[in-house]
């Protein structure tokens, strides 16, 4: 079987400009922050991201990387609105489908699906949908005859996604408490790449419950094996979130630290973390 | 004892729990109010939570829907895409909690924008799971502070329908939950008129005047036939809810 291993480089440079760019995790959960750091150091830009939105949003947005952004929300959980995005969203120049968040699952679900849209109630009424002109309803062609929100698929070009063990053919499996929606991530995409805690033997990855396997390899396309590479993020049962770390990260615009996290390289980085936390 | 306004107005949102349903909590007075109830009048009440926890039982309030003390005390811990696809939109939740920075005559919320949603004043959060919550419960409480910026005639944004921008627009998007059913601020209740559905004074708190709560809506505000008077909180919901918010 082949070894799908490479770098956090290898996956930012498959990245081309204008691609849609689907980032797994959930607000500051379980985020694939080094891969998101290489993006950020690459020159590539104008992407359309969608994201269950946390600091990978804050962050890209703050770079200018982001020319469209789907969302439901964008939050660091304990600070419940990401003020690096809050700052990007105020200026110009950033387009948004702003979404519920069951209509952006319903999305992902199309496109896991291969279907072109997927009915649903979440949405109706409520101005989110009137805001997004190109959005359709759909009438049930059954006697109930119900009118329903008909969310678009969100199909990617390239998806990653973070999990605690992966081995180097593309399977992967999470621990914590919940799987978020990375395996629809990964199916919705055309590339699709796992950075892992603990790069692991085949053997040692099938040791557990089959059911939180959930990415295999026929949806993964690289493996890159990068300890903490969910930091400042949590990753149960590994680590928890650095609170610490994303209280400074959350200030960067006024304790001087932005230039630092948005542009600066891994090392920066890496002192950056030695510094505050 | 002495209380504040918002002390009485999180004992009012859990007295309005009823035990056995099943509720959908978000993180600060919503949270507070399910777990009063809980461990007051209502110890079979189910408090599900965004992050996947079904029937969590905190002897604290947790400090976000992550918190662990929700999982560790939870029935049953399920997925964020479950919560969603197979509790909240098919209907399985009786009451939802929702709040925003303003809610209009017509029980619609608003967590987008203040202003316009092009030239904005104010950007704010926006949905999350907001406008599914108020469409998929079987009904709607709100909990909200009364001051005139938040209690407006229309909304600037409909992020959560309440009974639409006509009072009649959630009629004719059936099959719906009932929408917002009570909506308990820091002065008294408002409910919506059964014809109308415009948000009605049907309660006070002690020691408000109608005048105050007049005062405090951005529309002209009509009155239910007859208003009560809400009572005081008793020394056992207050200290349960004192310790409740020590303990964390």
């Amino acid at each position: 079987m082949r070894d799908k291993q490479c770098t956090a480089e290898e996956v930012a440079a498959e990245l081309r400009d204008g691609m849609t760019l689907g980032i797994g995790g959930w607000g500051s959960r379980r985020k694939p922050m080094a891969l998101v750091r290489a993006i950020l150091r690459s020159p590539v830009k104008n992407l359309r991201v969608v994201s269950y939105g946390g600091p990978d949003v804050g962050l890209l947005c703050a770079a200018g990387k982001v020319r469209e952004l789907v969302f439901g929300f964008v939050t660091l959980d304990s600070i419940p609105y990401d003020p690096l995005f809050r700052k990007a969203r105020e200026q110009e120049g950033l387009a948004v489908r702003e979404w519920d968040e069951g209509m952006f699952y319903a999305g992902l679900q199309a496109a896991a699906q291969r279907l072109p849209f997927l009915p649903i109630r979440a949405g109706l009424g409520s101005d989110v949908p009137r805001n997004d002109p190109a959005l359709r309803t759909v009438r049930s062609p059954y006697g109930d005859g119900e009118e329903l929100l008909a969310v678009p698929a969100l199909e990617l070009d390239v998806a990653l996604v973070h999990l605690n063990r992966a081995d180097k053919h593309g399977n992967a499996r999470y621990l914590g408490p919940d799987p978020y929606f990375d395996d629809l991530f990964c199916l919705a995409a055309k590339k699709r790449f796992v950075s892992c805690e603990r790069l692991v033997s085949t053997a040692e990855l099938a040791e557990g419950a089959p059911q939180t396997l959930l990415c295999n390899r026929t949806m993964v396309d690289g493996v890159v094996e990068i300890p903490r590479g969910a930091h400042f993020t949590s990753c149960a049962p590994d680590y928890g979130r650095d609170e610490k770390f994303q209280r400074a990260y959350a200030d960067a615009p006024q304790n001087g630290l932005l230039s630092r996290l948005v542009s600066g390289s891994e090392q920066d980085y890496q002192a950056v973390v030695q510094e505050v936390s | 004892m002495s209380y504040t306004t918002d002390e009485m107005m999180t004992v009012a949102a859990a007295r309005a729990l009823r035990d056995g349903s099943a509720c959908f909590v978000g993180i600060g007075q919503p949270s507070a109010a399910a777990n009063l109830a809980r461990r007051t009048h209502a110890p079979d009440l189910v408090l599900v939570y965004e992050s996947g926890t079904l029937g969590a039982k905190p002897d604290r309030l947790p400090l976000s829907i992550g918190d662990g003390i929700l999982a560790e005390t939870a029935d049953a811990v399920v997925s964020v895409p479950e919560i969603f696809n197979y509790w909240l939109q098919p209907g399985r939740i009786d009451v939802g909690f929702l709040g925003g920075a303003q809610i209009d005559r017509f029980g619609n919320i608003n967590t987008t924008v203040i202003g316009g949603y092009a030239e904005p004043k104010v950007r704010l959060p926006g949905a999350g799971g907001a406008p599914e919550i108020a469409t998929s419960c079987r009904e709607v409480f709100v909990v909200m502070r009364h001051n005139p910026r938040a209690f407006v005639a229309a909304v600037d944004f409909v992020t959560s329908l309440g009974y639409g921008r006509d009072g009649e627009q959630r009629d004719a998007l059936r099959p719906l939950g009932k929408g917002p059913t009570r909506v308990m601020t820091d002065l008294g209740v408002l409910e919506p008129d059964p014809d109308t559905h415009e948000l009605t004074l049907t309660a006070l708190n002690p020691g408000v005047e109608v005048e105050q709560v007049r005062a405090a809506t951005g529309w002209e505000l009509r009155l239910a036939e007859e208003i009560t008077v809400q009572d005081p909180p008793t020394e056992t919901e207050l200290s349960t809810l004192r310790a409740l918010k020590e303990a964390s």
